[in-house]
């Protein structure tokens, strides 16, 4: 197969096990988004894949050969760091046209292909500048431009609009998609930035203590996350968690937290047993005073893009965060909160697994 | 604070007055017949003569019983070919090994690295008193060879810590990014590690080259007199009777002139050295 | 989700390469080797002090144990020269640090007047010592030399300098107070400066007494580098050997018989291969406990400078 395979990778600092078993299938023009907290081993599971972590064991296969014995330098791979790893000492001319260089082109195909990525990257200005002279954005570029001049077979790129300002990084989300799908090489993309991943990722992978606990399409990890903790890793703000023990109902399940009273469509397993239900900020809204809103007092409120973030407090004390458009409740007030009982989820709050929807339980068994 | 500004000004008047006027005395003794020089009380009205430094030149020193043959530029030959070659040595010694220290976790580095830094510490004698035994064994006595050897105890461990902190402040991530470019590890390291690391190997360079340059007690217990440095030879002039004060101070000058010369031009590093790469100026 | 993790054995794992795995070591070897070569006499000197050993009497060379180091408890000519070392180290070394941090504290305004003086300071730490005693040796020459001219002006006569025994370490410790100083003043400059400002500044804003600023903000803070520069000069100042045999050759009588001197003109003098090898341990004892403490405190600093080393 083309692309990019890895297998049963596991990387270990002395004691500290970083990663333990990762398996991953990146096909080419593909972007598999690499999600989750810092010290995840995100950034070892690139190294690893790029030939840079001696101690790594496991299995490296780029289109269909197997690299793992290989150095880095044989591994037809482009990389971007998170600070840029520019060389000091060269013109960023020369150091977008490093790779080409190691591979002995001939000065005029080299110029006339830096200055193509350069052009598609509008850093065409700059070329004779070294990088000490660039501005962020235009280190991380030139950075962008040396990982993709070789036309490498796979691109891993760790974090790379971490340090770049926020116009920017906004600018290059837009703009890093159409560039990654035309250079047709498999690529790993790490981020720790939900948004990040939902607007680059084909698919996101989701890395917790040296696991990927969960790989599906974006979507499916915002909507239907495998654990509590990839919930709570995969939004912002964070999911709301509340303690519950659901009851059976001709519907699927009653549950009852902190006001809130829902009945959910999911598996009838769950029923007596401690739960978490999920209920993500942005899915609750204002509502009348009913039996099934939640009587919550204001705390504070905070603006976040078009939305506000409000901070409420349960009769019990429980804290919920919520994410409501239009007008702010002063702080101090009580309101009734309403939450969508599709958008709610329920996890098993002893393993963290998600309790599966009733319809895929009762439909043809995968 | 017109009364603190006076004793500020006093004490930094004594303080240059202790430490450079003897190198100030001597250089002007080096331009005075011996005749001046005896002249009491000392003036500083008198005729500058080149004299001294040209019968240091010559090599036909005027002594009171008759000229002396001593051939004092072969002496400062020696010194400039022993800490040359001491230094580039300890270079090619030390900078990869600073290298592998900086970049790879392993047992057997850090082991070096410490006896490297003992042996800066531990009394020179102790190894040169047996070394001038197995030195005749080996063949290696009286030879530039031998010297330049024993000259690694000076400047190794200079190189190799303070080389070693360059290449630990520079990221790997540079070298990482230069392999993956597709260059093999020594390009890496020959393009990207060793510039970079660059003015950290020039200042331990230089630096070892004035503390090889100013060491006494190696040539004095294992070269002979052809084979010693100015240090050792200064030393055998004052002993020898009879030669011309003003003689001994042109020798002296000499002795100095390039050391402090490369002390100027280094003194941004030379904190550096000094505390082999513990504390930065 | 449940995954078996299989954990391979690193068996199963695929060979990696030989040479990145060897790298390290082939870099370090060369190293290694002139680490080797030192050790060799190293272990050399300690085998010769276990032993009766003078090369002008080698049939009578014999394996004694520490008989050597038990008549050296007995022996008063050992005794001086413990006695001399000491007070030449703890001489030097205090009046060093006293001078040093002295005028450290006067250059530390980082003006361009101050910066070029504390260059200049630099130069007698450049001289190398066996040269510096023959500068003030001449200089102290009873006959020219313009400093026994100005102490005979000041009304002392025949003041004998290095020739007299009761002057002779008066003036070698001079001598390396005018090399060593400057080394004390340039770290602990180095350290002055490199102190962080806002202690000093709160203190001046509520008014504190200089005196008070001195002994409760700067010393404590920069009791790290006085203690590395102090410890670092005591380590040498035990093994002092080139200001004195170059003035002096450890004379008069033997008064200026330090550890290192003592041992050399044991070795050249009196061939006596056995009791020189046994001394030079002692002082090998001495200045590795030193050296141990020294390096701790140095790796602390370098700790400091170059972030987590």
């Amino acid at each position: 197969m083309t692309g990019l395979k890895v297998a049963a990778i596991h990387a270990r600092f002395g004691r500290h096990e970083v990663l333990r078993g990762v398996d991953l299938a990146v096909a080419p023009g593909e972007t598999l988004v690499l999600f989750g907290p810092s010290g995840a081993g995100k950034t070892v599971l690139l190294r690893a894949i790029a030939g840079l972590e001696p101690g790594a064991l496991g299995q490296v296969v780029i289109d269909g050969q197997d690299v793992s014995a290989r150095g880095p330098e044989a591994r037809n791979i482009g990389m971007a760091f998170q600070n840029f790893a520019l060389y000091p000492h060269m013109s960023a001319r020369d150091n977008i046209a490093s790779p080409l260089v190691a591979r002995g082109l001939q000065a005029d195909e080299i110029a006339a292909r830096v200055a193509e990525i350069a052009k598609l990257l509008r850093i065409g200005h700059v070329l004779s500048h070294p990088p000490r002279a660039l501005s962020n954005g235009q280190k991380q570029r030139t950075a962008l431009a040396r990982a993709l001049v070789g036309r490498p077979r796979v691109l891993l790129l760790d974090d790379p609009l971490r340090n770049v300002d926020a116009k920017l990084r906004y600018e290059m989300r837009l703009e890093l998609p159409r560039l990654l799908r035309e250079s047709q090489a498999a690529t790993l993309y790490v981020t720790q930035d939900y948004r990040e991943a939902m607007a680059l990722g084909d698919r996101v992978a989701v890395l917790r203590a040296g696991r990927i606990e969960q790989c599906d399409a974006s979507e499916t990890v915002y909507d239907r996350p495998a654990t509590a903790a990839v919930a709570r890793l995969f939004g912002d703000p964070p999911v709301n968690l509340l303690a519950c023990r659901p009851v059976a109902d001709p519907a699927g399940l009653r549950a009852e937290a902190a006001g809130f009273r829902l009945v959910l469509d999911a598996s009838a397993e769950a029923a007596g047993q401690e739960c978490l239900l999920g209920l993500r900020p942005e899915t609750l809204s204002l509502a009348a005073a009913g039996p099934d809103a939640a009587r919550l007092e204001v705390i504070a409120t905070t603006p976040l893009h078009e939305r506000l973030v409000v901070l409420l407090r349960a009769g019990d004390g429980t804290e919920i965060v919520a994410s409501l458009l239009g007008a702010a409740p002063p702080p101090g007030a009580q309101v009734a909160v309403a939450a969508d009982a599709a958008a709610a989820l329920l996890f098993d709050a002893a393993s963290g697994a998600r309790i599966p929807a009733r319809r895929v339980m009762a439909g043809k068994a995968a | 604070m017109a009364l603190h500004k006076l004793l500020r000004a006093a004490a930094l008047t004594l303080v240059l007055l202790f430490f450079l006027f003897p190198i100030f005395w001597i250089v002007v003794m080096s331009f005075q017949t011996n005749e001046e020089i005896l002249r009491l009380p000392p003036s500083l009205v008198f005729a500058p003569t080149l004299a001294n430094y040209t019968a240091l030149i010559s090599g036909h020193l005027q002594t009171a019983s008759g000229i002396l043959d001593i051939t004092f530029l072969h002496n400062l030959w020696n010194s400039i070919l022993l800490s040359t070659c001491s230094v580039l040595l300890a270079l090619v010694l030390g900078v990869p090994a600073a290298y592998a220290f900086a970049r790879f976790r392993f047992r057997l580095g850090e082991d070096i690295a410490f006896t490297m830094l003992s042996f800066r510490f531990a009394p020179p004698l102790l190894v040169l008193l047996p070394l001038s035994l197995y030195f005749q064994d080996l063949g290696l006595n009286d030879t530039y060879i031998g010297l330049i050897w024993i000259y690694q105890l000076i400047c190794l461990p200079l190189i190799l810590w303070i080389v070693r902190g360059y290449f630990e402040d520079a990221s790997p991530d540079i070298e990482y990014a230069y392999r993956i470019d597709g260059h093999s590890w020594w390009r890496a390291f020959t393009r990207i590690a060793i510039p970079l690391a660059g003015p950290g190997i020039a200042a331990a360079g230089l630096l070892s080259f004035i503390f090889a340059w100013n060491n006494f007690v190696f040539a004095l217990i294992l070269a002979s007199a052809d084979k010693q440095p100015v240090t050792v030879g200064a030393l055998a002039f004052v002993t020898a009777s009879g030669i011309q004060y003003g003689q001994i101070a042109a020798a002296i000058v000499l002795s100095i002139l390039p050391t402090l010369a490369l002390a100027l031009y280094a003194q941004r590093w030379l904190v550096e050295g000094l505390s082999l790469g513990a504390v930065k100026g | 989700m449940s995954t078996t993790v299989i954990i391979p054995t690193p068996a199963k794992a695929p060979a990696r390469p030989l040479l990145p795995r060897l790298l390290p070591y082939l870099l370090s070897l060369p190293a290694l080797i002139v680490c080797i070569g030192i050790l060799v006499p190293f272990f050399t000197a300690a085998w010769y002090s276990l032993q009766r050993y003078n090369l002008a009497m080698p049939l009578n060379r014999e394996f004694v144990w520490f008989g050597q180091y038990l008549d050296m408890l007995t022996d008063p000519d050992f005794w001086a020269t413990v006695r001399v070392s000491a007070v030449y180290a703890a001489s030097t070394v205090g009046l060093e640090l006293l001078l040093g941090l002295g005028i450290a504290l006067l250059l530390r305004e980082r003006t361009r007047f101050n910066n070029i003086v504390s260059v200049a300071l630099l130069l007698p730490l450049m001289t190398a010592p066996a040269i510096a005693s023959l500068m003030w040796k001449l200089m102290t020459n009873p006959n020219f030399g313009v400093l026994s001219w100005l102490v005979a002006l000041f009304g002392v006569h025949d003041f004998r300098w290095a020739s007299a025994p009761s002057s002779a370490m008066f003036t070698v410790v001079l001598v390396d107070i005018w090399v060593y100083t400057p080394f004390m003043m340039v770290l602990l400059l180095a350290g002055l400066r490199s102190l962080p400002q806002q202690p000093f500044e709160a203190a001046r804003l509520d008014g504190v007494a200089g005196h008070f600023v001195f002994f409760r903000i700067t010393l404590p803070m920069l009791a790290p580098y006085i203690v590395t520069a102090t410890l670092f000069r005591m380590l040498d100042s035990m093994q002092q050997f080139d200001i004195v045999y170059a003035m002096t050759q450890g004379g008069p009588g033997d008064s200026l018989m330090l550890f290192q001197v003592r041992a050399y003109l044991d070795f050249f003098q009196y061939t006596n291969v056995g009791t020189s090898a046994a001394l030079m341990i002692v002082l090998w004892a001495l200045t590795y406990a030193l050296s141990n403490v020294f390096i701790k405190q140095w790796l602390k600093l370098r700790e400091r400078t170059h972030g987590a080393a």
